[in-house]
């Protein structure tokens, strides 16, 4: 049945065992010692935010919100350091317990796209049919998860405790699914394309992690099968080798190690998009704290956000005299047009400078020249505002699941 | 022999790749990009506070997910753990017995809990 019901691959079962063999403790419901002790940590600005800084494959030492199935976030300062994330920091998150899949599953002489459906002419390609058949595509994107920053609701809410990190810019490089599907000949009267990667639950009951779009985005050129980052073959975290690209929207469409695509005519209704991953059928995707939405539909495009990332609350600045302060800005993809920043509580905006564009779907750099205007504690504040006029609010909106947050965000900095 | 010289010392150019006028291969040949120690997870796993119940949690949860599941959420009401834990066996297909959920929650609320 592919995806509509699915398990991952046919292959998937022999080698789970020997693959997590050395956690293979955990499945008597015996975990091991907990960090060592000379682990770093970090401490996120809320309650019980203290996390492991922790190495894993391919990346540097990141924060981690989960183990198994592994949710790494990236360090806030790596994003002051340039506008595309590096591949050994970018976030990682994963859904079901056999995730990532298994590297002998990757292999080239294993690893299988298929492309099925309501098509005339199925596809069974490898990554280097998939590279041979047709033209490589770049392009430079965000990719944010839905509830990045959503340690930060409040009332707290249940789900991923994760600050801002849980999202990153790369370029990718891949081939344009509209390419595949168009080669797969999809029948007239498509609704929606589905796609499944090859991470799996351990238990029968639990709902594989199976994703669906609209067949008219999936038609658009700007959506890839990428199996490059920035200029390298995608980390195994990060879905190598093949993950799916859907600049503008929210992460948990970029499904990794994609190896089922599916044409469908009615739309799918598997639990990861209903009733997971919703959001209150509202134009602020909110209601009022601690509240239920009467409707959900199912999060799509992200909001528009903008960081500070050269000043943290620990900062200190001299009074009188000029400092450069930079930060980012992104949105869904129709483009920042203006950040502004405050210094007196949002009573006087000025404008910041924005950077060279990297193309709508990626962060813009911004920059200003602050002259701080007193001494003691100053808050600054950055508003990006994109080509439709939508900007952020003051003051954070609210839903249950803890998705889009896209407040202003202060840093408080002192002035001596 | 001039002439196979030549040739022979052209296809050694070619094999080599420092001949590139009709490139033939488009296609990268197949390869792994990581070393084989790139491939392993890290072992250590977390673990939740000693207490009574501790042992049912870990025997309860720690089979689907890490326990760091439960220890990084923000202090959340007996409400919100029951609420939790119904999740993971309505939704998740977690085969916990109903009648564990109270000792379960009893447990969450004490150790990661808010009145």
């Amino acid at each position: 049945m592919g995806v509509s019901t699915g398990r991952s691959a046919p292959i998937a079962r022999l080698s789970r065992r020997r693959f997590f063999g050395t956690a293979g403790v955990l499945a008597l419901g015996v975990p091991l010692r907990g960090r060592p002790a000379d682990t770093a940590t970090v401490t996120l600005p809320f309650a019980n935010g203290e996390r492991p800084l922790v190495k894993y494959p391919q990346k540097r030492p990141l924060i981690r919100l989960t183990a198994r199935p592994p949710q790494l976030e990236t360090p806030f300062a790596v994003f002051n350091e340039s506008l595309l994330t590096p591949n050994d920091a970018f976030f990682v998150r994963y859904h079901l317990t056999h995730a990532p899949p298994p590297p002998e599953w990757l292999q080239a002489d294993r690893f299988r796209l298929a492309v099925s459906g309501t098509v005339r002419a199925p596809l069974t390609l490898s990554l280097e049919e998939l590279k041979a058949r047709f033209p490589p595509v770049e392009t430079v994107a965000v990719l944010q998860c839905s509830g990045n920053s959503r340690g930060f609701f409040e009332p707290r809410v249940a789900g991923g405790q994760l600050g801002h990190g849980a999202m990153g810019c790369a370029r990718w490089r891949g081939v344009r699914l509209a390419d595949v599907l168009e080669a797969a000949g999809v029948e007239p009267g498509a609704a929606q394309v589905v796609f499944n990667g090859l991470d799996n639950p351990l238990m029968p009951a639990t709902p594989d992690f199976i994703k669906a779009i609209e067949f008219d985005l999936a038609t658009s050129p700007d959506l890839l099968l990428a199996f490059d980052m920035n200029g390298e073959a995608l980390p195994w975290l990060n879905g190598y080798p093949l993950r799916l690209v859907v600049p503008g929207y929210y992460g948990t469409y970029w499904v990794k190690q994609v190896h089922e695509i599916r044409v469908v005519d009615a739309a799918f209704q598997g639990f990861w998009m209903n009733p997971g991953y919703r959001i209150p059928d509202d134009p602020c995707a909110a209601v009022a704290p601690g509240t239920t939405p009467k409707r959900t539909v199912p999060i799509t495009r992200m909001n528009v956000r903008s960081f500070l990332t050269s000043l943290t609350d620990a900062s200190t600045v001299r009074a009188g005299t000029p400092v450069p302060i930079r930060g980012i800005a992104f949105d869904g993809g129709h483009g920042i047009r203006e950040v502004v920043v405050s210094d007196d509580g949002g009573r006087h905006w000025h404008a910041a400078e924005l950077g060279p564009s990297l193309g709508d779907y990626a962060f813009r750099e911004w920059t200003f020249s602050w002259t701080p205007p007193r001494t003691g504690r100053v808050t600054l504040m950055s508003r990006a505002t994109n080509r439709l006029g939508q900007s952020q609010p003051l003051e954070p909106l609210w839903n249950p699941a803890g998705y889009m947050r896209n407040c202003v965000e202060p840093v408080t900095v002192t002035v001596a | 022999m001039n002439r196979l010289w030549v040739l022979g010392i052209a296809g050694l150019l070619t094999a080599q790749g420092w001949v590139t006028a009709d490139p033939p291969v488009p296609v990268e040949p197949p390869r792994n990009p990581y070393a084989a120690d790139e491939w392993k997870l890290p072992a250590a796993q977390p673990s939740v506070k000693a207490g009574p119940g501790a042992g049912l949690v870990i025997a309860n949860c720690a089979q689907c997910h890490s326990l760091d599941y439960i220890t990084t959420q923000p202090p959340l009401t007996r409400a919100q753990w029951t609420a939790g834990i119904e999740k993971m066996r309505g939704r998740f297909g977690a085969t916990t017995p109903t009648n564990l959920v109270p000792n379960l929650a009893d447990y969450l609320t004490s150790a990661y809990g808010k009145p």
